[in-house]
């Protein structure tokens, strides 16, 4: 008798999305070249992959293919944005694990069931303070003060290329959202990219860690910008009823948030290239 | 044409119907439903959809690809509602159905189809930006109330018909004379993508503890050769009917329990749904909550989630709890899958996922799962006079998972959206920078 073994078709290759662009999309400026790839989320197979990898469970809604990358053609600088280093960088012990709002209530309820072992505990919020990927040999960043000429950025200088390129989201299990993404826009002189992650855990918390790359073609000049702001749910709420926003947009949105949400902790980077 | 057909035909072409009519809708929909037990019992053949989630175009392209209610008789796990931007749409047209088509669809009720949540999550946005009010908003809740927690599927066969042509790329176990079709994978289509074949069972072999019993995956006959014991027990599964006393020989499946999430550890038997007052809000604890929000894991025994609230079941509980109460199958939604369904544990549970391109940005696919209609009966479902006194469980037959039919899905072309495609819009993403 002819059988399939063991699991019948656990993770089978069901069908193959057709209409999906499949390539990267790259772009070569003034000595550097920009290359995203924006793909469907992974399939069982993978994903088993990647979490044996990571160790942990990757998130719901796991981008694992797609991608930002930034290289320097004449030195061996290359910064990349993947879901995977983003996630290496999540607690995997569960020391700083939140808990969704009415879980004291879930657990007290709970109590005569006997089940207590939590599974696999790990930062399910799937938090990071990713600031993207280093290749080997890249010219290593340094602390500094100098801040990203925001002044040049807001000169209307034509985009040439852009994307937005998302990395992971997790629904929390209809507790709120988690989500890394990444925004690349390249001008003819410039190019800035802002790698957000943002969590919002329904009547807990937000949480918002923008690393934003600015790289000058012409001085060979690179700044890195990380900053983590963090609030509890009620305050930044509350703040938003007193505004004439539509509440429950301005929720899931962060760039309404970042104003109502406080600085807990920046950190400025830089680095030249030899151009 | 009645007004109800009018409704649907407005519905079907995505447009909405005016509130007063969704108020009597939803009346007559609660008074249907409220006859409904918590688990519904349906005949099979029979189509099980996952989570639909406002995505109703999708739902459009789901009914081309499965059949129009009522030439399908079709069974919704819930998540009607909420992230999609036709929630709306979705849900009135289906419950439009509902009423039109009593026996033709099943409704049951996901963790979605609740106050607290829909707040949250869209669908009380979308009836405030479309209506002007909550009036629409409360009663859908108010029907939400009386959806059914669960459905038992009976009567299912454990072969397939082969259908459609295959692609060449089609993977496939050999087909024997003396084996069936027991997984057919198709595409939108209708082209075979892969099937898997099993050996014809002519027995129900003797007796076998849980553990022993539960290889289904087309190794047990050859482990337990088929014994010329009579037939055990026939009644149909889930039923509670414990003998033989027609003495027809059964070829029949186990029940397939649908429910939105999972099993709860409150609930050991099917039965024990059907004692929960399930006319309410969705609790934040207890058998109710579990049965729409629970997940199956790779664990052994139960679990807590790491979320801290929430369980996670292994296989050990699945084979226990399928074995228990004579079910071959759980068929459950609630959880985004690329490949648009996921057996796990030895075929004992699988997920269906309906909401293809999730959220318009994932890129998965979908699949609704056919089970098909034993006819070895003559196309008659015995049932049980609900006597639901087991037996003792140390002679229990081998049950047999049904035939599955999976249809996969992508998601409706971009052009029958009556929207235009969404291209980034390349931004300056400079509005709220923080510098000074």
């Amino acid at each position: 008798m002819n059988r399939l073994a063991g699991k019948p078709h656990e993770g089978a290759d069901a069908t193959a999305m057709s209409s999906l662009p499949q390539r990267p999309k790259s772009m070569a400026i003034n000595g550097f070249t920009i290359t995203t790839q924006t793909l469907p989320i992974l399939k069982a197979e993978p994903i088993d992959k990647m979490t044996k990898k990571l160790g942990i469970a990757p998130p719901e809604m796991i981008f694992g293919d797609n991608f930002v990358e930034i290289e320097h053609k004449d030195t061996p600088w290359k910064i990349t944005f993947n879901a995977f280093d983003a996630l290496d960088r999540v607690d995997k012990s569960g020391e700083s694990m939140l808990q969704v709002a009415y879980s004291k209530q879930w657990q007290r309820s709970r109590n005569h069931g006997g089940i207590k072992e939590i599974v696999k505990p790990f930062d399910w919020s799937y938090s990071t303070d990713y600031t993207g990927s280093l290749a080997p040999g890249s010219r290593p960043f340094e602390a500094t003060t100098k801040h990203i000429p925001t002044d040049l950025l807001r000169r209307p200088d034509p985009i040439l290329f852009y994307d937005d390129v998302i990395l992971y989201e997790d629904e929390l299990a209809d507790n709120g959202i988690s989500m890394f993404s990444c925004k690349i826009r390249v001008m003819p002189a410039r190019l800035l990219l802002l790698a957000r992650f943002f969590l919002r855990l329904d009547n807990v918390l937000f949480r918002l860690r923008d690393t934003r790359v600015y790289v000058d073609f012409e001085t060979g000049e690179i700044i890195r910008e990380y900053q983590s702001k963090e609030c509890d749910y009620e305050s930044v709420r509350q703040a938003l009823a007193l505004t004439r926003d539509d509440v429950p947009a301005a929720m899931r949105d962060p760039n309404r948030l970042c104003d109502f949400i406080p600085l807990v902790e920046t950190r400025l980077e830089r680095t030249v290239l030899m151009v | 044409m009645s007004d109800l057909d009018r409704a649907i035909a407005q519905l079907r072409a995505c447009r909405l119907i005016p509130e007063s009519q969704v108020r009597e809708l939803c009346y007559k929909a609660r008074e249907l439903l409220i006859e409904e037990g918590n688990v519904v019992c349906v005949d099979a053949p029979v189509t099980i959809c996952g989570d639909i989630h406002g995505q109703f175009h999708d739902l459009m392209e789901l009914f081309r690809v499965g059949g129009d209610v009522p030439d399908t008789n079709y069974l919704f796990m819930g998540d009607f509602v909420d992230r999609g931007f036709y929630s709306l749409e979705s849900f009135l047209l289906l419950l439009c159905l509902k009423v039109r088509y009593p026996d033709r669809i099943t409704l049951i009720r996901g963790n979605h189809e609740s106050r607290q949540i829909t707040t949250v999550y869209g669908f009380y946005d979308e009836c405030i930006r479309k209506y002007g009010n909550a009036n629409v908003w409360r009663y859908c809740c108010e029907v939400f109330d009386y959806l059914a927690l669960g459905a038992l599927v009976l009567g299912a066969s454990s072969g397939l018909e082969p259908s459609g042509p295959a692609l060449e790329t089609t993977s496939t176990t050999m087909s024997l004379d003396d084996s069936e079709l027991e997984t057919e994978v198709l595409n939108s289509r209708g082209e075979v993508t892969m099937s898997t074949y099993r050996p014809k069972q002519h027995r129900v072999d003797s007796p076998l503890l849980p553990s022993l019993s539960q290889d289904k995956s087309a190794t047990s006959s050859t482990q337990n050769p088929a014994s010329s014991m009579p037939p055990i027990r026939s009644g149909w599964a889930g039923t509670g009917a414990t003998s033989d006393s027609s003495g027809s020989y059964s070829t029949g499946t186990g029940a397939v329990l649908c429910v939105h999430g999972g099993l709860s550890p409150l609930i050991d038997t099917v039965d024990k749904i059907r004692l929960i007052d399930r006319k309410q809000e969705v609790p934040h604890e207890g058998a109710m909550c579990d049965l729409l929000w629970s997940d199956p894991d790779e664990i052994d025994g139960w679990g807590l989630s790491p979320r801290g609230a929430g369980f996670l079941f292994g296989g050990d509980i699945v084979k226990h709890f399928n074995y228990k109460n004579d079910l071959s199958l759980i068929a459950r939604a609630h959880q985004l899958v690329m490949e648009g369904y996921k057996e796990m544990f030895d075929g004992g549970i699988v997920t269906v996922w309906s909401a293809p391109n999730y959220c318009y940005r994932c890129g998965n696919v979908a699949s609704i799962l056919e089970l098909g209609e034993d006819a070895s009966n003559g196309g008659t479902v015995s049932r049980s006079n609900g006597d639901y006194n087991r037996s003792n469980g140390a002679a229990a037959a081998v049950v047999r998972s049904p035939g599955r039919r999976y249809r996969v899905f992508e998601a409706a072309a971009q052009d029958t959206r009556g929207m235009p495609a969404k291209k980034p819009v390349a931004d300056y993403f400079l509005v709220k920078l923080p510098w000074p």
